[in-house]
């Protein structure tokens, strides 16, 4: 499962990749999770299963939902407080929840 | 506080993102992005050139002979030097990549049209003359920061012509049997040549107006005035007051503030490095280095000292575990975890010194520039990321004084968050339980 993090400059989303690699190894979910600054984003989109944008920069929501929806790949924001606590499980967990209902 | 908080909620922040959503001001902020890389390439060899150790020039003139000097800015020139050429490539590209245009043939057309309203001319002084005649060839003074603005409308104004152009669908219509590509290639035509013929019209009318060319009337009217206002302290702190409050939204301050304001800092700044090589005195305080490096130390908030606090000092549990994520990344300048997790969002006792302490910082700094005690930015470009104070060593040339003044900030703003961070903690201690003084919290027995 391929899941994309967009934030401003991929620096902070970076921090989360991490966090979700390891909860994901720990599952035995075989990803590949990376991390893109914004102006990225369209690059990198159509390779995702999942989109997920930092809090930060959900006022670009609406942009990044029409690229999204170009190749029907699910996107939704980050809940601010896993954002901060780096809960790479929790993220992982609603990624893998929107690639099933998506 | 309520108040204050629904404000930012209900009207400041829609408002602020209204305006960074807006295409024109993305598509800036997005092109700009395209020359970092490329100045701090060269910033590394504006470092080399200037390395302040007694000696060191004699001793490169010695390995490398005389034109050493000229050699190692070669690399500074034709990255800060073409500035604009970026600039009007990177800006018309990412807009006709928004209106789904093909955006290599907008970028390219673009770069052509920002040679179109740039005078071919440049002031030589011949051998034994004095005075300077004007000779044909590209002005490398108009295509570095100077002509940033000048770029910046061109690609607009090119951008929005093709767009025009292709809506109303005056393309050429290939017969089928034509490969694609042949067919893609005649598709640009039309509107690549509207937007020739604008810019050619906008040159052959300026030249007959005193202003004589785009870059002197946008230099005028628009570079001068943005300079004075962006580069003062008030332009400096009201961008930082904007920024902070919107990140006590949740919003990214900076992406969208720095958006507006990186054409205008980054153009100062590269005053301030053609002053450094020419070894005259540095003019301007506040710039893009001014505000990454001496602002954003630890983040934006100039969180780095609150970050070590909350390592040292936490006590409950949530502050505890705060601490270990926030202090690494904060080195960085990375500060997601503080300002989601702490959080400094919607926060009515954090969000005080989340918005003052860069304030006091940033004013402070300015001071210590302003009177000589620091160094000014040397137009040396620092990656964003670059820790302090390694940071304000570099960003200024190599001097002391700008890593004095870093660890001054980040001991300064611990001090002003402390009183804050210690309300907060007990409160979250007080969630916890509030027994759980002594063992650090472990109230649940198995």
């Amino acid at each position: 499962m391929n899941i994309l993090l967009v934030c401003a400059a991929g620096m902070s989303t970076s921090l989360l990749v991490q966090k979700m690699e390891e909860s994901a190894e720990e599952k035995g979910i075989t990803t590949r999770i990376w991390a893109v600054s914004m102006d990225e984003a369209r690059a990198n989109i159509g390779d995702a299963n999942v989109v997920l944008i930092g809090p930060q920069v959900r006022y670009k929501l609406q942009q990044f939902r029409e690229m999204a929806d170009e190749k029907g790949v699910p996107i939704d924001v980050i809940n601010p407080v896993d954002y901060g606590m780096v809960n790479g499980e929790k993220v992982l967990e609603f990624a893998i929840n929107m690639k099933n209902q998506g | 506080m309520n108040r204050f908080t629904r404000f930012l909620e209900e009207k400041f922040m829609p408002t602020a993102a209204r305006i960074g959503q807006q295409r024109h001001l993305q598509a800036i902020r997005d092109g700009i992005i395209l020359t970092m890389p490329l100045t701090i390439i060269g910033s590394l060899f504006l470092i080399l050139a200037f390395i302040p150790i007694p000696g060191y020039e004699g001793f490169m003139k010695g390995l490398f002979g005389s034109n050493w000097m000229d050699n190692m800015l070669s690399p500074v020139g034709v990255t800060f030097d073409l500035l604009a050429l970026f600039v009007a490539f990177g800006v018309a590209y990412r807009l006709a990549e928004r209106y789904k245009l093909d955006p290599l043939s907008v970028a390219a057309i673009s770069v052509a049209g920002f040679f179109l309203v740039t005078p071919y001319k440049i002031p030589f002084v011949p051998e034994g003359a004095d005075k300077a005649v004007e000779v044909s060839g590209i002005p490398l003074a108009l295509t570095g920061s100077k002509g940033m603005f000048v770029a910046i409308i061109v690609a607009i104004i090119a951008t929005e012509i093709y767009r025009y152009i292709v809506k109303k669908n005056i393309v050429f219509k290939m017969p089928d049997g034509v490969p694609p590509a042949v067919a893609k290639s005649f598709a640009s035509l039309i509107p690549g040549f509207a937007v020739i013929v604008t810019l050619w019209v906008i040159r052959m009318v300026l030249q007959n107006t005193p202003f004589g060319t785009m870059h002197n009337i946008v230099g005028e009217l628009l570079g001068k005035p943005l300079s004075h206002l962006g580069g003062s302290l008030a332009g400096a702190l009201i961008a930082v007051i904007i920024a902070q409050m919107l990140w006590v939204t949740g919003i990214h301050g900076q992406a969208l503030v720095w958006g507006i304001m990186s054409p205008v800092w980054l153009a100062l700044t590269d005053e301030n490095r053609l002053a450094y090589t020419a070894g005259e005195h540095i003019p301007n305080v506040v710039n893009s280095q001014f505000m990454d490096i001496f602002y954003s130390i630890g983040g934006s908030g100039t969180t780095l000292g609150l970050a070590l606090i909350i390592f040292f000092r936490a006590q409950s549990k949530q502050m505890k575990q705060l601490g270990r994520l926030a202090l690494a990344p904060g080195f960085f300048n990375i500060n997601e975890p503080i300002t989601f997790g702490m959080p400094m969002i919607m926060n009515p006792i954090m969000m005080i010194p989340f918005i003052g302490v860069p304030i006091v910082v940033v004013t402070l700094s300015y001071f210590a520039m302003d009177l000589g005690l620091v160094a000014k930015t040397a137009g040396v470009m620092v990656p964003w990321t670059t820790p302090a104070p390694i940071g304000g060593f570099l960003a200024t040339g190599g001097k002391i004084s700008g890593a004095v003044l870093q660890l001054f900030s980040v001991v300064l703003s611990a001090a002003l968050y402390y009183p804050f961070f210690r309300i907060w903690d007990k409160q979250k201690l007080q969630e916890e339980g509030g027994i759980s003084k002594k063992n650090g919290g472990v109230t649940k027995s198995a």
